[in-house]
């Protein structure tokens, strides 16, 4: 059990390399499962890598339960790690790869078996003890792995993308599995990955990382319902958020492009009386926009003009693919009975309850009055926890 | 119709007979060639010199297993055979550890100067270790090594030591860093990561220099003719010279002088060979 507190943490590589990790504040609780999110090159590995003790930290404070740890080795700071590419020993059995970090920690030999065994029959590993790690399937080396780490019993679990190289089936398997041993163990898991369905699934928080940096940190319903910039926007979400350039109406009312027309009705008037006439980005994620404006029952709402480029029947859904009028790309997903045809003209319904707006500059979010409601219900969740 | 083309397109049984035949005629005919001079000497290695001047070829008749006894004991074939062991097994552990430990140290660690030792050592792969016989002989002299067996031991690692660090530094590189983060995390340190982790792991490139170094260094000849003149401390290659006089060379006791000193290479290769090959292929498939 720990608590995990980043706080200025920075990664330089050299004196004048580049910064890959950037001034990251971050507050991990205890028996908090917390994800980083982000794309290739965010730093994400590189964070984590320095909580475990694996990359030197260049400026700022690491702490484990109050403790500054900067410059304590990896052994020393009873963390345990489990690699995107499993980095189990070649020429050891599975009981031998499970006990080896024990043994170093001169653990009796009877309470080393006691956990192999324990840690084996939780995770099906049993009849697999004796096989190299050679004889074993993706999914049993992994679970051998995350094996490794929870024979430890560490006050900390770091995972490094460790479903990446398993099939779609077994990682929603693997992934149920580690979801089931946070819920078990309690322990604090930091969890770094690419992919927003695992980071959505498993995290208690999210901390969504671009170019080094924090973009967002938030529980997953909440990050996703009021991203706090164009990149979050688009990060979260499959299809992701559509974003139209627009200009806010100088009745600070409307915002408006040759494509779109959005009724800016979540906005106080202070807000937008700030930023009228100044040019903002509008976004809409894609389930929320309708072929049919009957269906918003007479609600304020907005619309997006265009040209259908592509049909995508998925059998549950259909994706639209539209030009907008503006030259800009947006998908739409649509329940599975819409028939389009490419070359349509076509034209696109969405609540004024279900659009975001951007400034057109920073890309930051304009903060809004009130959320939708399953952003109220992530903001109650957040507060829960 | 699909069906028809399906059994068009599957080759015919007689050419693929023929084709193995084929193979298997190439393979026996290649064995026969490189093992033929080494069955001329197995039997050479049992007759006398006055049975094979007679007739170079001819079958042992009666074999001649006395010569095996009058090598090991009269000619002192016994010294050299213990000599050629210290110095080669000496030398052999030696390369092996020191040249992991550096290869270790070369593909895993970043350091200033770094390629350019690696560089050094793979430029002393390139020249010719003759150039060197000179200089060697007078700091062995200088240091009292000279005619000494050790003298020779440390030579011999000096000489192949690149090659090894070479040849390891290639495999332990595509070890992945994973690995060694892994047992970092499991609390080792550094020299525990050489010792259980490098080391069992790069087993097969081990092998694989562990038995070139000792092909190469058991049949060197130069260096030891050169550093060595004390008959107590000859080492085989040079103990199976004494045969060959300035007017008489006795054939029948220089083969059976070679099968001696070849057995200890049968037996290593034998013990190592899957080692060896997987050593010599690794990478070459994912």
């Amino acid at each position: 059990m720990a608590v995990v507190g980043l706080d200025k943490i920075s990664k330089r590589y050299g004196s004048s390399g580049p910064v890959v990790v950037d001034d990251i504040d971050l507050a991990i609780g205890d028996g908090e499962f917390m994800v980083l999110l982000g794309p290739s090159g965010c730093g994400k590995s590189t964070t984590l890598r320095m909580i475990a003790g694996l990359e030197t930290i260049s400026s700022g404070t690491l702490s484990i339960n109050g403790r500054a740890v900067n410059n304590v080795p990896a052994k020393d700071r009873d963390i345990a790690m489990v690699f995107q590419s499993y980095a189990l020993y070649p020429h050891m059995s599975v009981a031998e790869n499970l006990a080896f970090g024990l043994r170093r920690r001169k653990i009796a030999s009877d309470e080393v078996d006691r956990r192999v065994k324990d840690a084996a029959g939780l995770l099906g590993l049993t009849p697999l003890l004796a096989r190299r790690p050679s004889a074993l399937s993706g999914g049993q080396r992994q679970r051998v792995a995350l094996g490794r780490a929870m024979v430890r019993e560490p006050q900390v679990f770091l995972f490094d993308e460790p479903l990446s190289n398993l099939d779609a089936a077994l990682r929603v398997n693997t992934r149920s599995e580690i979801i089931k041993q946070h819920h078990r163990l309690g322990s604090t898991m930091i969890y770094v990955t690419h992919d927003q369905v695992e980071a959505m699934t498993m995290g208690t928080r999210i901390c969504v990382m671009n170019a080094g940096r924090v973009a967002q940190i938030g529980a997953p319903l909440e990050v996703y319902w009021q991203p706090a910039d164009t990149f979050v926007a688009r990060f979260l979400g499959s299809p992701p958020m559509n974003l139209l350039k627009a200009t806010i109406a100088p009745d600070a009312l409307h915002a408006r492009s040759a494509a779109v027309d959005a009724p800016l009705t979540r906005w106080s008037d202070a807000t937008l009386a700030g930023i009228a006439g100044c040019e903002v980005t509008l976004g809409v994620r894609a389930e929320d926009l309708l072929i049919d404006a009957a269906a918003l029952n007479g609600q304020p709402h907005g619309s997006i003009r265009g040209r259908t480029i592509a049909v995508e029947p998925l059998g549950a859904e259909t994706l639209l693919l539209v030009e907008t009028e503006g030259g800009t790309e947006c998908i739409a997903r649509l329940p599975r009975n819409v028939v389009a045809a490419p070359g349509e003209a076509v034209e696109l319904f969405f609540s004024a309850e279900a659009t975001y707006l951007f400034d057109g500059q920073t890309g930051r979010a304009v903060p809004a009055l009130a959320t939708t409601p399953a952003a109220q219900k992530a903001a109650a969740q957040r507060k829960s926890h | 119709m699909a069906q028809s083309s399906a059994l068009a397109q599957r080759p015919a049984p007689m050419p693929r007979l023929f084709s193995r035949g084929a193979l298997a005629l190439i393979l026996a005919v290649y064995t026969l060639y490189t093992l033929g001079p080494f069955l001329w000497l197995a039997t050479m290695s049992v007759r006398t010199t006055a049975e094979i001047s007679a007739d170079h070829y001819a079958w042992p008749r009666p074999f001649h297993w006395e010569q095996f006894r009058s090598a090991w004991v009269d000619s002192d074939f016994a010294t050299y055979f213990w000599n050629s062991t210290l110095v080669v097994v000496g030398a052999v552990a030696v390369v092996t550890l020191i040249g992991a430990a550096a290869a270790h140290a070369l593909a895993r660690y970043r350091f200033r100067g770094n390629r350019l030792i690696y560089g050094i050592l793979f430029s002393s792969i390139i020249f010719p270790p003759q150039i060197t016989l000179i200089s060697l002989y007078q700091i062995l002299v200088d240091y009292n090594l000279y005619n000494s067996l050790l003298g020779l031991s440390l030579v011999y690692v000096s000489l192949q030591l690149p090659l090894t660090v070479y040849l390891l530094e290639g495999f332990f590189a595509r070890i992945p860093q994973d690995l060694f983060d892994a047992a970092k995390m499991d609390g080792y340190g550094d020299l525990e990561i050489f010792w259980r982790i490098v080391l069992p792991v790069g087993m097969p490139a081990i092998a694989t220099t562990l038995i070139l170094n000792f092909i190469q260094l058991w049949n060197e000849f130069l260096f030891a003719v050169v550093l060595i003149t004390d008959p107590e401390k000859r080492t085989l290659p040079i103990g199976i010279r004494a045969f060959m006089g300035d007017h008489f060379q006795d054939i029948g006791m220089i083969a059976t002088g070679v099968m001696i000193s070849v057995i200890p290479v049968i037996i290593a290769y034998v013990f190592f060979s899957e080692k060896l090959i997987r050593g010599m292929t690794a990478g070459a498939i994912k």
